[in-house]
């Protein structure tokens, strides 16, 4: 059983007047691919898969997100990875899919403030606003794939593959500076 | 105040005195001066040298289309900006500023000698002056013609600045903050559309600036101007000064540059010197005005020739007056208005020459009731005056001849040439032009773009036709936005100078017109003369008149010569101007830092760079790094006083003789899995997998179908349907993509999936005799030893405590393992093995000795040993080929008949005779006494120093080695040539007893 | 930068999320050891170079990962469509037609 633990602290990293931005707590993460009606699935984690591209849906425990026509990403509580991991078991033999425990892939920094939305405009071509509040999305920041998740008008979540953080937060620092200047 | 200062008028806030040096002498000027309009108004004109000929020269405009007066710039160590536009730059307290293109000084340049050779340096000059004798070329032609080139100086320490980046999404985006371009936004302004207007300039206005005459519905412009900038941005127009939209891209991209603080004295922190807005407009309304075109004629170049728009500018809205005693020189009646303005506010204007026989009744009137003489049908000949003009030579036209000029004392002369659209942007877009006769210009026709373009730069004069303009771009914009206009807007404008005038080519002239400097294009110094020499000399197309002249080729891009230059071009050809055509404006519109466009991505934010778990270990362990791929990976680890080549031998003895730790995090690693994992695995690589036991891994080879080897690495099984694949450190994110490719689009069918899990896991690989004995006691789960776990084996077990995905494998000829723990824990999983390794010396090594090490042992490194064109034949590994598989990728292409074919270059190894290291990529050939140029059959891929083999070892491609083994081959290198030796690619070990973990007694 | 349809994802989004994948409609045959060398090279090697409508493939690499066709005006380099991939090519004349 893999537990998902981090280097790094969770807490906040870099904050001023313009936006803010937190390491978040280890969370356990699953890569799921599977085809056709995925609806054992849903019975079987507890959450209905989400159906379009980019939608999410959450329980108290575990947060999905549909990533592709045949892709999903579950975070879910730590303690709950085996139990998922098995019940996916379970199904495999009349449900075929691919369930990855990714949790050690990634880091999730929490972005936040009145200025978050320019803040991502320092590394991404897609309109942030366009993103409705609940909804993920996978995409491409200074170069980096990450998803971003938009909790809240105001507080984002972005994850992150480990080798690229530091080149993320870097920018995300130099933002969260000059955005502040500019107020 | 300044002798030129008029009380009263401009904008400029004299009561805010700012001092600045220009070549080293103080001035003052006022917050909202330029450094032009500061100069001008301590009377000086010259501002610069010019670029071929050293002319003196000031400055001609008061925008951004400016070609003479350009300066450099510095604020304190480097920050130091050639090629400034004086009539851009604002002034700030300590702004340093000096003029270029002289020596020893501005005043006295001795490099106007070229001035005097005026004859030599016609049209063409340099191709035919350096083509021969062909050995001039080095020693005489190429450093004179680096010594005389460039404009300015360019900086020579690194930029202490940063420069920012934004990508900006709206619904409006208007350039240009004029008429037009105000009453847009005022209609398009409404609740819930994101509306965004700039302009280059430090404050917005536009024309309106120039024009505090005018009044718009009763309303003096300046009082109309602030209440609408205050209204705009009361609706939540983003209003953006100091902004220039520098290119229009596909699909309404907008590159906007905003200068944030080279206007100020005092850098405020974490402000970006510079910031590219990157921006996505659904609807952009182009309203950038018209530029003034100058008069073409002999000395019209003279500091103190001047567009008379831009003297309008500078006493209007600087408050200067360009000359007390100005004379003006026209075919437009804007400069009329100008000549009045100035002589309203204390100038005595000498005369007003009109090239035309008659102008409005109006005009005369003007000028009459200002005292001002008019001379009608008249040309201008000739200037006078070293550094300032002095006088201006006007000759009469009748009927085409040119009658006996009278000089008219002036120090200043004010011209216009009538005013030419602005459509630089809307060429960016693949806008179609079109020729207006009337206007003697091109006109906008159609844009591929969502676009609308308005105003002056449609060939609208005034401000109620601009403004007028702007209301039906803003309601046109709001159409295509499926939005109603609320209300109706409408302008009437008094003292609204809309004019007409007509064109020209360079003006009549009484004198040769061989011998007149009449330029064209002043920042490159193109005359007229070189224009028609073009013509003469055979140039047809405008694109041919323009390189072999070099007009409109400077860095304002002709912004005020093309039209001129046209014209000339197209009668000297006796061709209409749309015959022609015009060139192609490209972007940036006005010249842009190399630190915008690179913004974030310098220094250390350079580029993308991945950093392992391990970095902060190696970090702190003395670690040199080299880039791999994206990754910074640990090179080599220096003891202190070790350089790289001592560090390397060391880490290799003490892995060969004990063990050694090395970081393989940065491998692509892909969990397949599925029902139908073997199937793909068996149809993507060359080896068979069907019979691969769980818990056994392969070395599995990667082609492409054109039968090439694309990657290669260790496969383990961990289910009947699931593989953990790795790939190799830079070939990670390509082989996932090959794969999903075929996988997609090809097999879609088959119910397997890949997930990348290169960074789920951090890779520890354990090499050496002692790797086994280290490693056993931390692993719970299984039994280290040749029986339990032999080598090629993989299981699922706990290494110091950590879930792990533990490999028996080898790239060093040793014993060794890779340990993948979750990616976190990579450090504790390292620092623990490092603990455990002290009592066997341990040693960390790089990816240097991992080199050396998998060469001692002939394992190839794709990439490094293959080039693309390699099968696995080629390099000996016919061997993992599973030639009983009905189909996989490469394998018809391994058919092909080029990889059948005899004489193919084989993967051989090579030790040389005198023991001499050979270079990676040197050449090989089979004879050293062959004549020149000889035969390369191969070249050297791999080269190391090897203290395992006792000598130096190499790989290389060498054409049918693999038949070759022990014959002699040449390296032949620039000082010697070195002999060395066919042999097989494995240099140790052979029989691989190495690999072996002998029985614990 | 241009901007692209997705049709999984079915926003249109910056060329940046997105990489080129060469032409499209190019099927590997069946049962490549039965091709002759001439059919090989003409899969391995060959393509279109029109000025104009071009078939072609993308992948929404940095998004939903897919492969997908579409074609594209390599005059304009404007998009007249994009489409799954495995499906059949759009009629062109229509495309056109839809485009004026």
């Amino acid at each position: 059983m893999l537990h998902p633990v981090s280097q790094h602290q969770p807490g906040v990293l870099v904050a001023s007047v313009a936006a803010q931005v937190s390491l978040c707590a280890p969370v356990a993460r699953l890569s799921l691919r599977a085809k056709g009606d995925v609806t054992p699935l849903t019975g079987a984690f507890g959450v209905s898969l989400p159906s379009g591209i980019g939608t999410c849906a959450e329980t108290d425990r575990l947060s999905a997100v549909r990533l592709g026509p045949d892709e999903w990403l579950m975070k879910a509580e730590v303690d709950d990875l085996p139990a998922i991991l098995s019940a996916g078991e379970r199904l495999y033999d009349t449900l075929p899919h691919s369930l990855v425990d990714v949790s050690g892939r990634e880091v999730t920094l929490e972005l936040s403030g009145p200025k978050v939305l320019d803040l991502l405009t320092l590394g991404m071509a897609r309109d942030p606003e366009m993103i409705p509040v609940g909804d993920a999305r996978r995409l491409n920041f200074d170069g980096v794939t990450v998803l971003l998740w938009r909790k809240a008008e105001d507080r984002f979540e972005m994850d992150i593959w480990h080798s690229f953080a530091p080149h993320i937060l870097s920018l995300l620092k130099t933002g969260v500076a000059e955005l502040a200047a500019e107020v | 105040m300044s002798s030129y200062r008029v009380a009263g008028k401009g904008r400029v806030d004299t009561g805010k005195p700012v001092d600045f040096t220009f070549d080293g002498k103080t001035y003052q000027g006022g917050v909202g001066d330029t450094v032009a309009s500061a100069l001008l108004a301590h009377g000086e004109h010259l501002m610069g040298r010019s670029f071929k000929y050293h002319r003196p020269r000031g400055a001609v405009a008061a925008g951004s289309e400016e070609p003479n007066a350009l300066i450099g710039t510095r604020r304190g160590p480097g920050r130091f900006e050639p090629n400034t536009r004086a009539t851009m730059q604002e002034i700030w307290p300590g702004l340093e500023t000096q003029s270029q293109n002289k020596f020893p000084s501005l005043k006295f340049d001795v490099g106007a000698v070229n001035d005097a050779a005026y004859m030599m340096f016609s049209a063409g000059f340099y191709y035919k002056t350096f083509m021969w004798p062909r050995s001039f070329w080095d020693k005489v032609y190429e450093p004179f013609i680096r010594q005389a080139a460039g404009l300015g100086v360019s900086p020579t320490e690194e930029d202490p600045d940063h420069y920012a980046s934004r990508y900006l999404h709206c619904d409006v985006l208007i350039v240009g903050t004029g008429p037009a371009g105000l009453a847009a936004a005022k209609v398009a302004a409404q609740d819930g559309l994101k509306v965004v207007i700039v302009d280059e300039h430090s404050e917005a206005g536009g024309t309106l600036l120039s024009e505090p005459q005018a009044k718009i519905d009763g309303t003096p412009a300046w009082d109309w101007l602030s209440a609408t900038l205050a209204e705009l941005k009361a609706t939540g127009v983003k209003v953006m000064t100091r902004t220039t939209a520098i290119g229009y891209y596909h699909q309404n991209f907008v590159g906007l540059c905003e200068r944030v603080t080279d206007h100020l004295s005092a850098l405020p922190d974490d402000t970006p010197r510079e910031r590219m807005w990157r921006v996505r407009a659904k609807r952009v309304i182009l309203a950038q005005g018209a530029l003034e075109k100058p008069l073409v004629f002999h000395g019209n170049d003279r500091p103190g020739v001047m567009l008379a728009g831009s003297a309008q500018t500078y006493l209007n809205r600087f408050g200067v007056l360009v000359g007390k005693s100005p004379a003006v020189i026209t075919s437009h009646d804007s400069a009329w208005f100008a000549a009045f303005d100035l002589a309203d506010s204390g100038a005595k204007v000498q005369v007003i020459a009109d090239t035309r026989a008659e102008v409005d009744a109006d005009l005369i009137a003007g000028a009459k009731s200002r005292g001002i003489p008019v001379k009608l049908s008249h040309t201008v000949t000739a200037t006078s005056g070293r550094l300032r003009v002095k006088s201006v030579r006007l000759n009469p036209v009748d009927g085409g001849s040119v009658g006996a000029g009278s000089n008219v004392t002036c120090d200043a002369l004010l011209m216009s040439g009538g005013w030419t659209p602005s459509l630089h942007l809307f060429s960016h877009t693949k806008g179609s032009l079109t020729w207006d006769t009337d206007l003697t210009t091109f006109l906008p026709n159609e844009t591929p773009e969502d676009c609308i373009i308005a105003g002056a730069s449609r060939g609208l004069w005034g401000i109620e036709a601009a403004l007028k303009d702007g209301v039906t771009a803003g309601e046109q914009t709001l159409d295509a936005l499926d939005r109603a206009a609320s209300g109706t807007h409408s302008y009437a404008v008094e003292n609204d100078r809309a004019g007409t005038g007509v064109t020209h080519k360079e003006l009549l002239t009484d004198k040769s017109p061989g011998k007149a400097k009449a330029f064209v294009d002043y920042q490159n110094d193109v005359t007229a003369k070189d224009l028609r020499l073009a013509v003469r000399e055979g140039m047809r197309s405008i694109e041919h008149v323009k390189r072999y002249t070099t007009n409109g080729m400077a860095t304002d891009q002709g912004k005020m010569s093309n039209i001129n230059g046209l014209n000339i071009a197209a009668d000297a050809l006796g061709k209409p101007q749309p015959k022609v055509g015009l060139t192609t404006f490209r972007p940036p519109y006005t010249p842009t830092t190399f630190g915008a466009f690179a913004g974030y991505h310098r220094g250390e934010h350079f580029e993308v760079t991945r950093k392992t778990q391990i970095d902060g270990w190696a970090r702190e362990n003395g670690a040199v790094f080299e880039p791999v791929g994206q990754w910074s990976r640990a090179w080599y680890f220096p003891k202190p006083g070790e350089d790289m080549e001592t560090a390397v031998r060391r880490e290799c003895v003490t892995t060969r003789n004990s063990v050694g730790i090395f970081d393989a995090s940065t491998l692509g690693k892909i969990e397949v899995k599925g029902p139908d994992a073997v199937e793909f695995m068996n149809r993507m690589y060359t080896n068979p997998w069907t019979k691969l036991g769980i818990g056994r891994c392969r070395y599995g080879l990667l082609l492409g179908d054109d039968g090439f080897i694309r990657d290669d690495g260790v496969i383990g099984r961990f289910g009947q349907d699931l593989f953990h694949v790795t790939t190799t450190t830079g070939g990670a994110a390509r082989v996932l993509n090959m794969m999903e490719d075929y996988l997609q689009t090809e097999w879609p069918d088959l119910n397997v999936w890949l997930t990348s899990t290169t960074e789920n896991w951090s890779t520890i690989a354990l090499n050496g005799p002692n790797a086994a004995r280290l490693l056993a006691p931390l692993v719970e789960g299984i039994d280290i030893n040749d029986e339990d776990f032999q080598h090629m084996s993989c299981a699922e077990v706990t290494v110091a405590g950590m879930p792990a995905r533990l490999f028996r494998l080898s790239f060093t000829g040793e014993i060794g393992f890779e340990i993948n723990v979750p990616a976190p824990m990579g450090r504790q999983l390292w620092e623990a093995l490092w603990a455990a390794g002290q009592a066997y010396d341990i040693t960390a090594y790089g990816t240097e000795t991992m080199h050396v090490l998998r060469a001692e042992k002939g394992y190839i490194i794709v990439g490094q040993d293959t080039d693309g064109t390699v099968t696995p034949q080629d390099c000996g590994m016919g061997w993992a080929i599973g030639k009983a598989k009905p189909d996989f990728v490469g394998k018809r292409g391994l058919m092909r008949p080029d990889l059948v074919a005899k004489g193919r270059k084989h993967l051989v190894g090579l030790l040389t005779e005198d023991d001499s290291k050979l270079e990676e990529g040197a050449q090989i050939v089979f004879d050293p006494n062959q004549p020149k140029p000889m035969t390369m059959v191969g070249h050297v891929t791999s080269s190391y120093q090897s203290d395992a083999v006792g000598q130096p070892i190499a790989l290389a491609l060498v054409a049918g080695g693999h038949d070759k083994m022990g014959e002699t081959v040449y390296i032949p290198m620039p000082d010697r040539t070195i002999k060395a030796k066919i042999t097989s690619t494995v240099f140790l070990d052979p029989e691989n007893t190495r690999l072996k973990i002998a029985k614990e007694s | 930068m241009l901007l692209i349809h997705c049709p999984y994802c079915k926003e249109t989004l910056p060329e940046s999320e997105f990489t080129y994948a060469g032409q499209a409609h190019i099927v590997r045959p069946e049962m490549p050891s039965e091709q002759t060398d001439a059919q090989w090279e003409e899969f391995l090697f060959l393509r279109a170079n029109p000025k104009g409508p071009h078939y072609e493939r993308w992948r929404h690499f940095h998004g939903c990962g897919r492969f997908f066709n579409a074609v594209r005006d390599t005059v304009s380099d404007k998009f007249l469509t994009t489409y799954p991939a495995n499906t059949p090519k759009p009629d062109l004349e229509s495309l056109i037609g839809d485009a004026e």
